[in-house]
């Protein structure tokens, strides 16, 4: 039964292991995508840095040229940048 | 001992084999969250006619000039008229616009948040309440399309250029007062 634990902590760590990469392109595909709806709505930003999710479709955002933005989805179904300060 | 490391082994290759496909996803995160790119599953059959065209007529652009040159131009005639003669199916290529992993999720609902303002935009000017005139629709149509064209060119080449052979195709839907009370 040891064994068995053993063998299951050791898969579970693993695959954590494993999970990480996964996440951290996800993070990446994340921000490529608010990187492309700034521009789209044509504001200034570079690329975007750092994406935090402050509620589902909710985007607490900043970019290489320093500006903030906060993108989300308004109940009309529109995608919104507005500028943060 | 050795079952454990059989067991590491394998779940290090199996984690690598689920690993390396992910790349090409684009907007796992927020996916769970949207409800817009649900639909795409639901029109698999339509997607796969269109995309024909573009292909056969891309891979012969890029395939066929080194081949086909030394021999007669008997083969490019052929070629001509499934390039110029491709099909207009706006709902194959909404299905493929919904569907491509080269768009975000955002930036897909943001485009089409500019088609519907495009729209409106048209059904202002044919109901005689617009300020706009054709040639500024013609230039945001242009211009939206262009939007589109630069997220798709990397990363789905394929559907880029089934969009670019309908470019003119959807502009005479648009443009056209009765066709685009059709639509």
């Amino acid at each position: 039964m040891n064994r068995h634990s053993a063998a299951l902590a050791l898969s579970l760590a693993v695959l954590a292991l494993v999970a990480v990469p996964s996440s951290a392109q996800d993070e990446e595909a994340l921000k490529k995508d608010l990187t492309a709806v700034i521009a789209l709505q044509g504001l200034p930003c570079g690329q975007v840095v750092t994406a935090e999710e402050k509620a589902e479709t909710d985007y607490a955002v900043s970019c290489t040229d320093g500006n903030l933005y906060r993108v989300y989805l308004n109940p009309a179904g529109r995608v919104v940048v507005e500028k943060r300060k | 001992m050795t079952r454990y490391t059989a067991v590491l082994i394998l779940l290090l290759t199996a984690g690598c084999a689920s690993v390396a496909p992910v790349p090409a996803a684009a907007q796992p995160p927020v996916a769970a969250t949207q409800p817009a790119p649900a639909k795409p599953t639901a029109t698999p059959a339509t997607p796969a006619s269109p995309p024909t065209a573009p292909r056969v007529a891309a891979t012969r652009a890029t395939a066929t000039p080194p081949a086909v040159a030394p021999r007669i131009p008997a083969t490019t005639p052929v070629a001509v008229p499934t390039a110029t003669a491709a099909p207009l199916d706006l709902n194959a290529l909404e299905a493929q616009l919904r569907a491509t992993r080269a768009i975000g999720v955002f930036t897909k609902i943001s485009l089409k948040n500019q088609v519907d303002d495009l729209m409106k935009a048209f059904r202002e000017h044919y109901g005689g309440k617009a300020t706009r005139t054709m040639s500024d629709l013609r230039r945001s149509y242009d211009l939206l399309i262009m939007k589109v064209l630069s997220l798709l060119q990397d990363h789905d080449q394929m559907l880029a250029s089934a969009i670019v052979s309908s470019r003119e195709a959807i502009w005479g839907l648009l443009s056209d007062q009765t066709k685009f009370a059709n639509l």
